[in-house]
């Protein structure tokens, strides 16, 4: 159960693109059930939010598989979604419009519903195994990186005083 | 259209992963207060609860309606699940680009904020808890999957510092949402921070760490919604571009001469004492 498992990957993937739209449909109508449930965000907006995202989502996977160098899948997506929604790019505020539409915790929840189905005996092994030291190692590793970020964020932002 | 027929033979999965993501969806938000703030519930924790009850390997008993065959397909639907919700956080980035612009140095230095990690996890590991060389996995990131490819090729999963890695790694995928939600909650309801700070330091993990934590984020200070998700989502995307690199080249060497000038002499001593 990995999402970043592509990004693990030294040498480019070889992405199915056929199949990846598909499931990447099925994806997103779950997503669309989720956005309309939960924020309430009438259906046809939501809808329409939902394609533009599929269609970043679909130019992120073709430049992952066919651009000259090697990204990750989500970095390509990211600057997909990054690049279409600048002030400087063509129609960049309908396509923010429509994006609105679709709530970021809404598509999360899919993702951390099928986390939940993925979880395969080994890591439960992993887990007991491991035991309650690397339990507490391991709050103290998310602590000790949350706060360190926050702490050098924070130190620069009040040094540029902006 | 294989593509197709593949999935819809998984129809169990995704019905199920639609009526337990409803469910979540009409819990919504939850607020537990204590005494110094706040934790968030999101409907993304109870929708991994209730999937993880559901699933054969966690409640074997419940194993009837998700089975093997369906629990194996879930892990790669992660991967694609959380693709529209990385685009979706990249078209946040783009409208807000000149606050992304003004907070660069922040940005980028923040990412050497996550040694912070070795000060306050590798002292705990190495003298309080007296662990061996799997102090040097466990405690130099993170744990994510750049990481873990990092010890992998270094002394392998199988090796104390394998067992490390893989111990933290697999913590943070059963619980890290829990931890970070609760993480973000409480420093956002401290009120010391700035939220630009407490947002780019949810960029630090997985996409569903980041969710976790923009979403508690936005929650305590919905005014600055918009300039929270663009500034985890870039963050996010950074730590992409130099995690696997400052793992690489600076976390793991401090931890590795940490640990030899440290705790390493007594192996060294244990181990002549052995031959001796």
């Amino acid at each position: 159960m990995s999402e970043n498992a592509i990004a693990m990957e030294r040498t480019r993937p070889n992405i199915d693109l056929t199949d990846h739209a598909v499931t990447l449909v099925i994806v997103c109508l779950v997503g669309l059930v989720m956005n309309t449930v939960g924020p309430a965000i009438p259906l046809a907006d939501g809808f329409v939010g939902m394609v533009v995202i599929y269609l970043i989502t679909m130019v992120g996977l073709l430049l992952t598989r066919f651009a000259p160098f090697y990204l990750p899948s989500v970095a390509w997506i990211s600057l997909v979604g990054i690049l279409a929604t600048l002030p400087w790019t063509p129609g960049s505020e309908w396509i923010v419009e429509q994006a609105k539409s679709v709530n970021f915790l809404a598509l999360a929840t899919p993702a951390l519903a099928y986390a939940g189905f993925a979880i395969a005996k080994k890591e439960i092994e992993v887990a007991k195994h491991s035991g309650w030291k690397l339990a507490l190692v391991a709050c103290l590793v998310f602590l000790g990186t949350y706060a360190g970020s926050v702490l050098v964020a924070e130190l620069i932002l009040r040094l540029q005083g902006a | 259209m294989n593509a197709l027929r593949g999935q819809l033979e998984l129809w169990r999965l995704h019905l199920a992963v639609i009526v337990l993501g409803a469910i979540a969806e009409l819990i919504g938000i939850q607020k537990i207060p204590l005494g110094i703030g706040a934790i968030l519930l999101l409907p993304l924790l109870y929708a991994f609860v209730m999937a993880a009850l559901m699933n054969p390997n966690v409640m074997p008993k419940f194993g009837k309606f998700i089975r093997q065959k369906e629990v194996a397909a879930a892990s790669p639907l992660i991967v694609i699940a959380i693709m529209p919700f990385i685009a979706k956080f990249g078209t946040t980035i783009g409208p807000a680009i000149e606050t992304i612009i003004a907070a660069g140095p922040a940005l980028l230095l923040q990412e050497l904020g996550n040694l912070g990690t070795i000060v306050l996890a590798f002292p705990l590991a190495v003298w309080g808890l007296k662990m061996g060389r799997e102090a040097i996995g466990a405690t130099f990131s993170i744990a994510r999957e750049p990481n873990l490819a990092i010890i992998a090729d270094r002394y392998t999963l199988k090796s104390p510092e394998g067992t490390g890695v893989m111990g933290v790694y697999v913590i943070g995928t059963l619980f890290g949402t829990f931890i970070f939600a609760i993480l973000a909650s409480l420093f956002a309801s401290a009120d010391i921070f700035d939220p630009r700070a407490l947002a780019m330091a949810c960029g630090i993990g997985s996409g569903s760490m980041m969710a976790a934590c923009t979403g508690a984020l936005t929650e305590v200070i919905p005014s600055m919604k918009d300039e929270i998700l663009a500034l985890a989502g870039a963050s996010n995307l950074l730590t992409y571009a130099t995690g696997l690199y400052a793992g690489l080249f600076i976390a793991l060497p401090i931890v590795e001469k940490l640990y030899n000038a440290t705790a390493g002499k007594n192996d060294i001593a244990t181990a002549n004492k052995k031959e001796a």
